[in-house]
């Protein structure tokens, strides 16, 4: 399964919590340069999921890796390659934004220098710059969501994770977090969202997967998928949501 | 032999300055109390009453015998409670995430965190001193013995912090080892008093308990008098360290309370 053209590859996965059971052999492919969506009712495994391929989930069994390495085996390789813009706000509450920044750059391996620039470039590609000495207490939820995107790219990573980025946000956030979300995978970024709105799976992905109950219920290309339908038709299809 | 298992320095060094930074700007709460602690108490037991006691230890005075106590005891509690709290906040707010995202190996994660332990346990026990020669006008009969058993202190007691961080579900659980298992341990375990002092059962007990070496050996460097044998005592703050170290890691490897 070593397949460096895949960006994430994961191959009979089961994950359990005590008595439930997550994730079941869930299998499936992503890759490189893709835009990925995917999508699932609440507690259908999706964060699950991520958590794994993060390394934030031990797993039952099963394989993941990322551009051929193992997370479990080659871990320090695996999370190197990948940067997780997670659901929470869960910021160091003691430092400015900025020097969380660098300070996450550092854990990547990155110098101070290189990361202050670095740190200086998102947070004015995300109109935060201003902000940069407040702590992220201090900054309104859209502010908040744009710097766990800066956090998620501190370290150019190859593979960006999005854990339903764009849910609580108003309108022009939203429009602005998809014009860089698309920026982002054509300047060579693969893109792994997950989300509940369907108009965003269906604008900014090139592959979408589905997950309910733990199983991936449909997984494709998007012009294959959505050939008459609409994706909440297939979405609602697939999963038994009436 | 650790430092060719750390392949990134950086990463290391970065989570160690985060973690020495934040006790050093609230060095209030931090570095002053333990120092201010010291000082009242080496006025108030060491010359106003330790002046009127008929003490036994030959060769040093009772102020003499209680500064590598106090050291000692203010150290464990620097070390442990920096890294416990530390940690414990991490979990709470889980911006712990922002260290297991990362590719640091889990022994560099255990390293970065330790830092901050043992950095504060080092300038609270080595201020304690400075505020003693004030006081006495000693000097520090064993330096590098001083120096070896301050860092194997701080490190075992940094783990132990870590340890404490990883088991406990909410604040009131976080403290309870320090409260009834650390405070006792180190009372017990001489600062203010030689064992020959204590009731049979108690010395018994102090035997058993492994404060009582780390602080013989401690006073013996910085007095040149021992109860015990320097180096039982070197031997033993090694094993504790490296087995709370290893213990350490270990948890961070399977993700003990970290890892869904």
């Amino acid at each position: 399964m070593r397949d460096s053209g895949n960006a994430i590859a994961i191959h009979n996965l089961c994950k359990s919590y005590k008595t439930l059971e997550a994730l079941k052999n869930v299998t499936f492919t992503v890759k490189r340069g893709d835009f990925f969506g995917f999508l699932g009712p609440n507690g259908a495994g999706k964060t699950t999921t991520i958590n794994v391929i993060t390394g934030l989930s031990n797993y039952n069994s099963g394989e993941v890796r990322i551009f051929g390495h193992d997370v479990t085996r080659d871990y320090r390789q695996a999370r190197q390659l990948i940067g997780l813009c997670t659901q929470e706000f869960n910021f160091d509450p003691f430092l400015s934004i900025f020097q969380m920044l660098v300070y996450q750059a550092g854990y990547f391996g990155i110098p101070a220098n290189e990361a202050g620039q670095k740190a200086r470039e998102l947070l004015k590609r995300f109109s935060l710059l201003d902000k940069q000495h407040e702590k992220y207490r201090a900054l309104s939820g859209g502010m908040k969501k744009r710097l766990l995107l800066c956090r998620a790219l501190i370290h150019d990573p190859e593979i960006l994770i999005l854990d339903e980025p764009t849910s609580g946000c108003d309108l022009e956030l939203k429009f602005l977090i998809w014009d860089q979300l698309a920026l982002l995978n054509k300047e060579g970024k693969t893109i792994f969202l997950t989300t509940h709105y369907m108009e965003e799976a269906e604008k900014l992905s090139k592959t979408i997967g589905i997950i309910n109950h733990g199983h991936i219920v449909k997984m494709g290309a998007k012009e294959d998928i959505l050939r008459d339908k609409s994706l909440q038709d297939v979405f609602l299809e697939v999963t038994g949501i009436e | 032999m650790i430092l060719q298992l750390i392949t990134n320095p950086i990463g290391v060094s970065s989570l160690a300055k985060r973690e020495i930074l934040r006790f050093l700007k609230v060095y209030i709460q931090t570095l002053l109390p333990p120092w201010i602690n010291s000082a009242l108490f080496m006025y108030i037991f060491g010359i106003a009453i330790g002046g009127q006691l008929n003490f036994t230890v030959p060769g040093i005075t009772y102020l003499e015998f209680i500064v590598p106590g106090l050291v000692t005891m203010h150290m464990i509690s620097g070390a442990y409670e920096n890294t416990a709290s530390s940690l414990f906040i991490g979990r709470w707010h889980n911006n712990i995430q922002e260290v297991l995202l990362s590719p640091l190996s889990y022994l560099e994660m255990v390293l970065g965190l330790l830092a901050g332990g043992v950095a504060r346990g080092l300038l609270v026990g080595s201020g304690i001193l400075l505020i003693a020669f004030t006081f006495t006008g000693s000097g520090i009969r064993h330096p590098l013995l001083l120096l070896f058993f301050m860092l194997m202190i701080t490190v075992i007691f940094s783990c132990a912090g870590m340890l404490a961080a990883l088991w406990a579900d909410d604040f009131d659980r976080l403290n309870l080892w320090n409260i009834y298992v650390i405070l006792p341990m180190v009372l017990l375990g001489g600062v203010f008093h030689p064992l020959n002092l204590l009731p049979d059962i108690l010395q018994t007990f102090s035997r058993f308990n492994p404060i009582y070496y780390l602080m013989s050996a401690v006073r013996y460097s910085v007095t040149g008098t021992a109860e015990t044998n320097i180096w039982l005592c070197a031997a033993m703050a090694f094993l504790l360290a490296s087995l709370f170290g290893l213990v350490t890691v270990i948890l961070f490897k399977i993700g003990y309370k970290l890892r869904t």
